[in-house]
């Protein structure tokens, strides 16, 4: 069975390709008329490489937040690591969340370690976290232009705690936000984890006659705290 | 409901025509995404530049497609993904069949992949008694109606709210509702136990970065990170053509994807996988299988016109542009790709024969190229498939030549590549259409005509043909340059 399929498989890859060979070669003849009547575009512009002046923090944050709230995030600009588990606190007694789950952060560590009258799951079971009310993680980055947060599996398990929960609560340090993206794939792509997750807002849809629905299989609600001490 | 077949795009299309549902639904696509589109592009300082870098990436991968696939592969597998090749979409059903076998699954969540449609995948697994379920909301909604997307980006585009709610009313036992909201808190509530459950996610795949052996997927609604996150095996099914090379070139393609398809500077969640988790104990499926598909798109590579077509990143920003699309819908296509670029993809997937009638569902405007953001010159592809249906190649034989047809076309070649013939025969016509004109046109009122020469009766039958003018450009300009000699 598994000779088989191995055998099969190698078929396959020779075949196909073979068959991309054949068919390059059958279009460099007629490449080359081409290329002499079309004068392929040379010399465009060149996109993102022109030198972006140094930002400051604080415009960073500034439009990161902006960008987020225009997708529908919420976001809080937090002084101190305190103020961070007072947006919590007050969260979770709003909305009378019973189950939260946590990613194994440092930093969602401290956060969550002065408020004592709701437990915290770290790491929760795929069973519990469909239950859970909300999920507290981290972020290795962001993304200023687009209000977007990015995630590093190698840095943090949050796939799924930013993920399952209905809402998903991020605590970001404001030293991590970049401007671009292009500058976002630069540093992530210098040592990529297995999975790298981009999230923009929370969870939507408009597959049902164009109207936008939130929180269709992700998270309705995306809280951002950003801790600029 | 019956599958239509793109043999009969026309009789489909007179079928659309009259069904003012669907109409409803496409002035919605049109007004919505054409406008969001604008917005978005113009979010962009060289949207332009942008377009031709995209163009420059794709062509340079498609011109070493075998490297850079190659390339992908062994950094894939390096990463601890198992890559499989498919000739064609028997072979890749074959293969996902046999995974999700050796998982032991009996259902499978799946999320939104033109390619698995292509290759028809959910019958195959359905013949083998395994449940797929669709995920994406738009492809859930047709797998309940038992349907197929009339749209790339947006599957369900076709159906009005009461309908979907109509059908949630059958299929899952709600109370009908007019809420948006209330339909798609259904869809989270049933699918969410499905994600829990399920040993295997299918997913598609938007670019495959050579360099570095990472897939991109794009999605808003999660349940592609669903997918590929919660079962223990993760299958993504992957053309060959969506290869780039290098990691930073995702930098052009997340700027003009999601701004094309719907208007949006980001969607809502981009997953980037690169190989498998590296401890047992992290989140993750243990197993992610890459299942690369040919299914004839080497073929396309053989031909620079062609070749183009597989450039398309999918966005769907030609389909809300076409005055045909938007008249006629997706499904009178007949086929799983369906508006500009599925004119053209088509006939080249299932074979020019199987799909005769689709490079002719064009005006020819170009309103497709100028949206499209890696440039495809889908014009040009019509008229190359259509030469093609008319001239034969060995793949298709070409219908007959007709012997008046190509007297007639030779007198009509001789007559304008001559001046004196040409000026005569501007005057001969003007003397003989004063029998057919009506209000400076010859159209229906001009009947007459398809009784005196029959086929040219065709080319009036919809549309009315412009009659030479009493002064032609070339008399007003003399006119013109006499009179200012008076001066």
């Amino acid at each position: 069975m598994e000779t088989r399929g191995t055998n099969i498989n190698e078929n396959a890859r020779a075949t196909i390709l073979a068959s991309i060979r054949q068919s390059l070669a059958a279009s460099e003849r007629l490449d080359r008329v081409r290329s002499e009547h079309h004068h392929a575009s040379e010399n465009r512009s060149s996109v993102g490489e022109q030198i972006r002046p140094a930002i400051s923090q604080d415009a960073l944050i500034e439009n990161f937040r902006i960008n987020l709230e225009s997708v529908g995030g919420r976001c809080v600009i937090a002084k101190h690591e305190n103020e961070a588990s007072d947006y919590l606190r007050g969260l979770i007694s709003r909305r009378q969340m019973k189950l939260v789950a946590t990613s194994d952060s440092n930093l969602v560590k401290r956060i969550v370690e002065s408020i004592t009258d709701i437990e915290f799951i770290q790491n929760a079971s795929t069973d519990v976290l469909f239950e859970c009310d909300l999920g507290v993680t981290g972020a290795q980055s962001a993304i200023a232009e687009t209000g977007t947060l990015v995630l590093e599996s190698e840095a943090e398990s949050h796939r799924l705690t930013s993920l399952v929960p209905p809402v998903h609560l991020c605590i970001l340090d404001a030293g991590k936000i970049r401007q671009t993206l292009g500058e976002i794939l630069e540093s992530v792509g210098a040592e990529l984890s297995p999975t790298i997750t981009f999230i923009t807002g929370a969870s939507r849809t408009s597959d049902i006659e164009l109207t936008l629905a939130i929180g269709v299989h992700g998270p309705a609600e995306l809280h951002v705290i950003v801790i600029a001490d | 409901m019956t599958h239509l077949s793109s043999e009969t795009f026309g009789q489909n299309a007179r079928d659309a025509l009259r069904d003012p549902i669907l109409h409803g639904a496409l002035r919605s696509l049109a007004d919505n995404f054409v406008e969001r589109r604008r917005a978005a592009v113009s979010s962009v300082d060289d949207w332009e530049g942008l377009r031709e870098k995209a163009r420059a990436i794709k062509d340079e991968t498609l011109l070493h497609l075998d490297k850079y696939l190659l390339r992908f592969v062994e950094n894939a597998e390096r990463g601890g993904v198992v890559v499989h090749w498919a000739r064609d979409g028997h072979e890749a059903c074959g293969i996902v069949l046999d995974l999700v076998n050796g998982a032991e699954a009996k259902m499978v969540v799946k999320s939104k992949s033109m390619a698995t449609e292509e290759i028809h995948l959910n019958e195959a697994l359905e013949s083998a008694g395994i449940e797929p379920i669709e995920t994406d909301l738009g492809e859930w909604i047709i797998q309940l109606a038992g349907e197929t997307p009339s749209h790339i980006v947006v599957p369900a585009i076709h159906k009005t709210k009461s309908q979907i709610a109509d059908l949630f009313v059958e299929k899952v036992g709600i109370d009908k509702t007019g809420d948006v909201d209330v339909l798609t808190g259904t869809a989270r509530r049933i699918l969410r136990r499905k994600f829990a459950e399920a040993k295997v996610g299918i997913s598609g795949v938007n670019f495959g970065v050579a360099e570095t052996g990472t897939i991109l997927i794009l999605e808003n609604e999660g349940n592609i990170r669903m997918t590929t996150g919660l079962p223990k095996t993760h299958i993504a099914v992957m053309g060959i053509e969506k290869i780039i090379p290098k990691f930073a070139d995702l930098d052009v393609f997340l700027k003009l994807l999601p701004r094309s398809g719907t208007g949006q500077r980001l969607t809502a969640y981009q997953s980037l996988i690169t190989g498998i988790k590296r401890n047992t104990d992290d989140e993750g499926p243990d197993e992610i299988h890459i299942v690369l598909l040919d299914n004839g798109r080497s073929r396309m590579l053989a031909h620079p016109v062609t070749r183009q077509s597989l450039a398309c990143i999918r966005c769907g920003a030609c389909l809300n542009a076409c005055p045909v699309y938007q008249q006629v819908g997706g499904h009178a296509y007949g086929s799983v790709y369906p508006g500009p670029i599925g004119a053209v993809i088509t006939p080249q997937l299932i074979g020019i024969s199987k799909a005769k009638q689709l490079p002719y569902a064009s005006s020819l405007c170009g309103a497709c190229r100028e949206v499209c953001p890696v440039k495809i010159d889908i014009p040009e592809l019509l008229l190359h498939l259509r030469a093609e249906i008319a001239d034969g190649s060995r793949a298709n034989p070409g219908r007959k030549k007709q012997f008046g047809e190509m007297v007639a076309f030779r007198l009509y070649g001789a007559m304008w590549s001559n001046a004196r013939l040409y000026n005569f025969g501007t005057k001969a016509s003007r003397l003989m259409q004063r029998l057919i004109v009506r209000d400076g046109k010859i159209g229906k009122a001009g009947r007459f005509i398809s009784k005196v020469i029959p086929p040219l009766g065709a080319w009036t039958a919809w549309r009315d043909a412009p009659a030479v003018a009493p002064r032609t450009f070339r008399e007003q300009w003399r006119g013109k340059l006499e009179s200012n000699d008076g001066n």
